[in-house]
């Protein structure tokens, strides 16, 4: 059962069919799925969803697809963990952490848009897909491609560090190289895009693949008994994320499935690419597009798709955004690892950074829930705390030198 | 003729300057302005730039040495 009209223009509002779009013809505003919730009312109640398989299908009449989902089946309902460590070194009563760094089957969020991306290719009679990435993206494509049985094209910037490359090849996709700067591999797969009939999963195929976003934004909801938080803090990098969770909110309110929402969502970037979050707090109508310059790679977007939309959302939930330093990242990252014990990419720093500055300056009160969205692996970025979490103490093997090196510490 | 879907983005000091309209005459490009919003600090048109190939180059290179900052109309999308 498809609940899906068709796509719209977020700016201008013109209604187009169901096909690989993205941009309206007319004013150039990007597309976005639109659905009939009043059918949707009619079949999604929580006594439906809570007796599905939990995975992030199971808000499937609210993601774009027509027949059955046939990726990502074991993809999503991460865990939502009451964070009673990090509330004591934070001085806050309510905080959870939404982790997405233990997601399946590449340990981080983008295995959920993915997941929604390939369906959809697959219901369009793409049998290629193909995407330009650095890092996460690069490697779910690779992954769940393969499950798939699709032909794969990634392109990456030739100088990606080797770690990197690693996580992507495995999986056997075309891995491309491109030798230029950024705006050079950005430019030629935006032409390989328009030239070639690939599902080109955040261009051609961008409005569906980003409804896979929503489900993080569900996810929590139902976690927490069928109610939200009044505080949610995200990472920015296109800006589409923060925009799906807001999304995700006002759907299950427009459904029943929640009572009317007070949730304030907050932007995090970091200060060496923050051009949401200056936005922000300079109250702009404009991005004005940067350099990046910052050990988070993965938020590394200086000409955000959605930066627009995710400064409005915070603007508007009554929310706000908050840059920190590599260092605040850096420590961030370990402060979440030794409280929670959760290994968190420099993503997560970020965002936990941000929540800190948030919540010490007052922005958010310490009384009321908060959650904190992690959204990727520390594993993945092992050189970003590399240098800075001490070394181990070498020792003899004997007691003696135990004694001596250990003991005494 | 080829066409390109871009974004200009007009730091203040250049949102006077009718920048956009020399770069059409001098390089025999046509400008098809979509949408665009103007503040006092920044500014920023999505158009679609049709010409030869050649002069589409030339023409955004104008753009960029004169200080406009041009992206592809989908920003960045090496996510």
């Amino acid at each position: 059962m498809s609940c899906v009209k068709g796509l719209k223009c977020r700016e201008c509002g013109r209604p187009y069919p169901k096909e690989a779009l993205f941009v309206c013809e007319y004013c150039f505003g990007p597309l976005e799925v639109d659905y009939d919730y009043d059918r949707i009312k009619q079949v999604l109640t929580r006594e439906a969803i809570s007796a599905r398989p939990k995975n992030l299908w199971r808000y499937r009449e609210l993601l774009p697809i027509d027949g059955d989902p046939t990726d990502g089946l074991n993809s999503g309902f991460t865990p939502l963990i009451r964070a009673r460590n990090l509330e004591k070194a934070l001085g806050v009563r309510e905080l959870y952490i939404k982790d997405d760094s233990v997601s399946h089957p590449t340990l981080s969020f983008k295995d959920r848009v993915v997941a929604v991306a390939l369906s959809k290719a697959k219901e369009f009679g793409f049998d290629t897909v193909a995407c330009a990435s650095t890092g996460n993206l690069a490697n779910s494509v690779a992954c769940q491609s393969a499950i798939a049985g699709l032909k794969r094209y990634i392109f990456i910037p030739a100088d990606l560090e080797a770690g990197k490359i690693i996580g992507t090849l495995i999986y056997n996709p075309t891995l491309v190289a491109v030798e230029g700067n950024y705006d050079e591999v950005n430019r030629l797969c935006s032409e390989v895009a328009s030239k070639y009939n690939w599902a080109f999963v955040n261009i051609n195929i961008r409005p569906y693949y980003a409804e896979g976003s929503k489900t993080y934004g569900y996810e929590i909801l139902e976690q927490l008994g069928w109610k939200a938080p009044r505080h949610i803090v995200v990472p920015c990098a296109g800006g589409s994320l923060i925009t799906k969770i807001w999304k995700s909110i006002r759907e299950f309110e427009k459904l029943g499935l929640i009572e009317k929402a007070h949730t304030k969502v907050y932007a995090a970037q970091a200060a060496g690419c923050a051009p949401i979050v200056t936005a922000i707090k300079e109250n702009s109508e404009i991005i004005k597009p940067v350099k990046p310059k910052t050990i988070a790679k993965s938020l590394a977007i200086g000409n955000p798709a959605d930066g627009i939309y995710a400064a409005a959302t915070a603007r508007d939930s009554g929310g706000g955004g908050e840059d920190v330093s590599d260092d605040e990242i850096v420590e961030a990252i370990k402060l979440l690892a030794q409280t929670e014990g959760i290994f968190t990419e420099t993503a997560g720093g970020v965002t936990l950074g941000a929540a800190k500055k948030l919540i010490e300056n007052g922005k958010i009160p310490k009384d009321e829930s908060i959650v904190v969205s992690i959204t990727g692996n520390g594993l993945k970025t092992q050189e970003a705390v590399a240098d800075k979490i001490g070394k181990p103490i070498r020792i003899k093997p004997n007691i003696a030198s135990f004694e001596e090196h250990v003991r005494r510490h | 003729m080829a066409k390109r879907l871009i974004k200009l983005t007009f730091p203040k000091d250049l949102i006077k300057k009718p920048i956009t309209f020399q770069m059409a005459k001098k390089f025999d490009v046509m400008p098809n302005i979509r949408r665009a919003k103007i503040t006092e600090e920044i500014g920023e048109i999505m158009l679609e730039l049709e010409g030869a190939d050649q002069n589409l180059d030339k023409g955004v290179a104008y753009l960029k040495k004169e200080g406009v900052i041009v992206e592809p109309i989908v920003g960045d999308i090496i996510e």
